[in-house]
């Protein structure tokens, strides 16, 4: 059996340089969490505003000018374009300068890069999603382009959790999901938390919990690197096969187009060849260390 | 003499493992190329035969210390063992895990002064013997002899070994080097005399053509932090670029941060691919030390670390 | 074939210069490297061993501006590096090295074309000389070439005493030889000597690897931890080996600003024995030094072949010579673990 490919690995051939950034500028900050900032941002460019296409999953390299770059996907989904947005996690360098940031700043955009989630695949399927923090960053993407498009897919389950309530990012989307009876949407904290009449529990565990269904289902999972590599199992006892899970791995990055070498698995790079992969071909690379 | 002494070498390490006194031994083997020798890890006392003494062992294996397990048995030349202790005043290994076995050593024979002085590289040269003050190097154009001095390793030229009490056990008899202090004191004295203008041009020159492979910090057992801060970024101390400004400050800071620490074991220049004359500066830091304290890094293991210890009484304007 | 006397080559170097800016092998700045050539210096003419720091950074500089930016009353203003790479014509570069630069271009075309890196490809001329005196840290032949292969050059140069041969192999090249001053037909004595000096060059190499078995045992062998862990533990990690490897190409991105807010953006040389390289806030794939060992030896000898067909080694031994410990990856690659078969035939069918 050969391994699905499910996640097209249609290469984003750029024109000209791919290193030169493509001046933006913030129009909105929305502060998700005490660490977690969503940017909302347009091209100064009047062509690109309106020539600049994205497939949900792929990201993007960020620049602040004389601070350095850093990688995130986009957040938003490309069904609606009049603005894009990444959410940023402050850990380093770059994140923090770019929390320091006001509107109107100017930030810098090399992108989109990578592969993307694999639409034509979920088509007609029910979708299971699973998050776990600002993993719900790529998934949102996806999960607004699903329901942008509702007709064209099955059953949605949207599985969500983070450490705290005060964690939980996109609180406005999840309560728009929550709204949403075509979702059956849960959220999660870790731990009880005063004012917290939601569920209780790690990702996997309710995961286990919801049990969602693997007949023609797909799962895509987003989070932590250890809540992914405890929800695969969990996942697998509710019968889903590894070429029905999908997760984006997350390495660090540099250059964004597979030259600069630090996200190198095995024969792959993540930056040029994901970073959307099916459990099934992670399993198959020549490199464990995923 | 270089057979014997490796015999005694052996039997005393296979006798170690035996008994269970330790259970991984760190010592020099063969290398690859010719006149190489390699750091050799072992534990199992079939590899015993494997080691070896001789004027070619340049490396400081107590690099290699914090990270191995259990009770160690380490092979030291007198350099090297100060910076066991080093690491054992600076809290990074107890003093009790460590076997440190003594081995006489008349200095290091340095293989890019044998090169420059026969204009031959080391492939070309047969054999290099060495008797009492003279090296005897042949090669296919026949044999020349050199003095010591002349090709022995500038930081053995500087040697002042003698005084160390910390060996466990000494293989053989310890024995003079054949240093000459004048000599290798002359690189220091020639930066001294210049004008600071002068040095800058100097430095700026040898910093020019470093690549930050950062060997020098890495080959250092006495550069032991576990992030260096020239990985750090918040703030960021220096470029990651290899401009020749931010290549000397690394050096200027990390030559701050070994002082009272570092032994001038030479590794650090022998280590670097583009010969920065780094024993400029750890020979310096080393006199400044000695000088301004009176100490002298790794010599005693109870006595606190020099950078790590203020006496109110000190006469030191700078903190008041 | 054609030959030039030695004494002759100044003239030829001369006229170059006019066209190019021509490197040869230097020592003059104090360590070993290509280096612009002074007009005086032809100690390369009779001496020349592969330089400690390879041709690669006539490539892939170690400092490499990208672009520069200026802030001004409505924004950013980028100002993108010259397109155009000075012509750089490289005198004296050897077949592993030359080998080295048509292995990494495979990577800078691959996708997405790497402008930087191409420019100065394409207007680069490479004027090779055959190896004539390998060192003992060499085994090029065990790669599927040798010291004296010519196919990665624009010209080929071999030393028979008083004279070069030379051959030209590409149009580039011919076209750089082309009206040469004292540049005369070569002799079949004279092609029958360099054919000579060429197989005796060969005859010089004595350390070896065996590509097939070593294809064989990767596989399995990636799994045996403890294997690992005893090849690494006299590594040191620095960055020696990767930084002096001709096809080590691994880079870093960073910015540098001005007080007025101007700045660039550079790349530098990166390196995968350096535990920050794949460092992320949470998690490190390789923060132990095993793995990174690991990983260099399979980025050169599985991974490179697996994406580019060919081995990513020319076997020039710079990472065994340069080494501050002589860690010699061939020790690693003669003695990589068998593994059992039916191990390996698991690992390397897709499932």
């Amino acid at each position: 059996m050969t391994i699905a490919d499910i996640s097209h690995r249609k290469r984003y051939l750029a024109e000209g340089n791919a290193y030169l950034p493509h001046i933006a500028v913030i129009e909105k900050i929305i502060n998700e969490t005490p660490t977690v900032k969503t940017f909302h941002f347009n091209f100064k460019d009047e062509k690109l505003r309106k020539e600049f296409t994205f497939e949900s999953g792929q990201f993007g390299e960020y620049s602040i000018l004389g601070v350095g770059e850093a990688t995130f996907c986009v957040s938003s989904s490309p069904t609606r374009m009049d603005h894009l947005e990444c959410a940023v996690a402050r850990v380093g360098k770059v994140t923090n300068a770019l929390h320091r940031l006001g509107v109107g700043a100017e930030i810098g955009f090399r992108g989109p890069f990578g592969n993307s989630f694999p639409l034509d695949y979920m088509a007609g399927k029910d979708l299971v999603f699973v998050a776990g923090g600002i993993g719900l960053a790529p998934l949102r993407s996806l999960i607004w382009n699903v329901l942008d498009n509702r007709a064209k897919y099955g059953k949605v389950d949207i599985i969500y959790g983070a450490r705290t309530p005060r964690d939980l990012c996109f609180k406005y989307d999840l309560e728009a999901w929550e709204k949403d009876s075509s979702v059956n949407m849960t959220t999660t904290v870790d731990r009880e938390a005063p004012d917290w009449t939601g569920n209780v529990g790690f990702v996997p565990a309710v995961t286990e919990k919801v049990a969602p269904s693997a007949k023609n289902a797909v799962a895509i999972v987003c989070g932590p690197p250890i809540m992914i590599r405890f929800t695969f199992p969990v996942l697998e006892k509710l019968g889903f096969t590894p070429a029905q899970m999908i997760t984006t791995l997350e390495k660090r990055m540099k250059c964004g187009i597979g030259k600069c070498g630090r996200c190198n698995i095995g024969e792959i790079y993540v930056c040029r060849d994901g970073p959307v992969f099916s459990y099934e071909e992670i399993k198959s690379f020549s490199s464990d260390e995923v | 003499m270089t057979k014997e002494l490796e015999n005694k070498l052996r039997e005393e390490v296979r006798n170690l493992l035996e008994k269970g006194k330790v259970d991984r031994v760190i010592g020099y083997g063969a290398g690859s190329l010719r006149f190489a020798a390699t750091p050799l890890i072992i534990s199992d006392k079939a590899d015993v035969d494997r080691l070896i003494i001789n004027p070619f062992i340049h490396n400081n294996l107590s690099v290699f210390l914090p990270d191995v397990s259990g009770k160690v048995a380490i092979v030291a030349k007198e350099c090297d063992a100060r910076s066991i202790i080093s690491l054992v005043q600076n809290k990074q290994i107890p003093r009790e895990n460590v076997y440190i076995i003594g081995v006489p050593c008349s200095g290091i024979i340095d293989l890019g002064k044998v090169e420059k002085l026969t204009g031959l590289d080391r492939d070309e040269i047969d054999d290099i013997s060495w008797q009492g003050d003279k090296v005897t190097i042949a090669s296919a154009g026949g044999a020349k002899e050199f003095t010591a001095q002349e090709v022995l390793a500038d930081s053995c030229l500087g040697c002042d070994a003698g005084g160390f009490r910390e060996f466990d056990l000494v293989i053989g008899e310890m024995k003079p080097v054949a240093a000459d202090k004048e000599l290798i004191r002359k690189r220091i004295k020639d930066m001294e005399a210049m004008s600071p203008a002068e040095r800058w041009e100097f430095w700026k020159n040898e910093f020019s053509r470093c690549i930050r492979c950062y060997a020098c910090r890495q080959i250092c057992p006495v550069c032991f932090c576990d992030r260096c801060f020239v990985e750090e970024t918040e703030p960021q101390w220096i470029s990651p670029l290899p401009r020749w400004q931010d290549n000397l400050i690394f050096q200027a800071v990390r030559m701050m941060h070994v002082a009272g620490r570092c032994t001038d074991c030479g590794e650090c220049e022998r280590a670097c691919p583009v010969n920065i004359p780094l024993g400029i500066l750890t020979g310096k830091m080393e006199d400044i030390v000695e000088e301004l304290f009176e100490y002298r890094a790794g010599m005693d293991k109870d006595a606190p670390p020099l950078m790590a210890a203020y006496q109110p009484e000190e006469a030191e304007d700078l903190i008041r | 074939m054609k030959k030039i006397k030695k004494q002759s080559v100044r003239g030829l170097l001369e006229k170059w210069q006019k066209d190019f800016s021509v490197f040869v092998p230097s020592k003059a700045s104090g360590s070993s490297q290509m280096a612009v050539w002074d007009g005086q210096d032809l100690a390369f003419l009779d001496r020349n061993r592969n330089t400690v720091v390879p041709p690669k950074a006539n490539f892939l500089p170690n400092i490499e501006k990208m672009f520069g930016f200026r802030k001004e009353e409505d924004g950013y203003v980028l100002e993108p590096a010259d397109e155009d790479a000075p012509r750089q014509l490289i005198f004296g570069i050897h077949p592993c090295d030359a080998r080295a630069i048509a292995i990494i271009d495979m990577v800078f075309r691959d996708a997405y074309e790497d402008k930087y890196y191409l420019s100065r490809r394409q207007n680069t001329v490479l004027v090779g000389m055959a190896c004539a005196a390998p060192y003992d840290n060499c085994f090029c032949t065990s790669l599927g070439f040798g010291p004296a292969d010519a196919t990665d050059v624009d010209i080929m140069l071999t030393d028979i005493g008083d004279s070069f041969v030379i051959e030209e192999i590409t149009d580039r090249g011919k076209e750089a030889v082309a009206g040469a001053k004292d540049v005369v037909e070569a002799t079949p004595a004279d092609e029958k000597k360099a054919g000579e000096v060429k197989a005796s060059a060969r005859a010089m190499l004595s350390k070896e690897i065996d590509t097939d078995e070593i294809a064989k045992r990767l596989p399995a062998a990636f799994d045996d931890k403890s294997f690992w862990e005893e090849i690494a533990a006299k590594c040191v990690s620095c960055g020696i080996c990767t930084f002096l490897c001709p096809t080590c190409y691994c880079f870093d991105i960073n910015d540098e600003m001005l007080k007025d807010g101007s700045g660039a953006r550079y790349r530098n040389w990166d390196c995968c024995s350096f535990a920050v390289y794949t460092r992320m806030p949470a998690e490190n794939p390789r923060e132990e030094k095993w793995r990174r060992v690991r990983q260099k030896v399979y980025h050169k000898y599985s991974f490179y072949p697996e994406l580019f067909g060919i081995i990513g080694c020319t076997g020039c031994g710079r990472c065994i010579r340069q080494c501050p410990v002589n860690w010699d990856i061939t020790e690693t690659l003669n003695n990589l673990p068998a593994g059992s078969a039916a191990r390996t035939e698991e690992k390397q069918k897709p499932s």
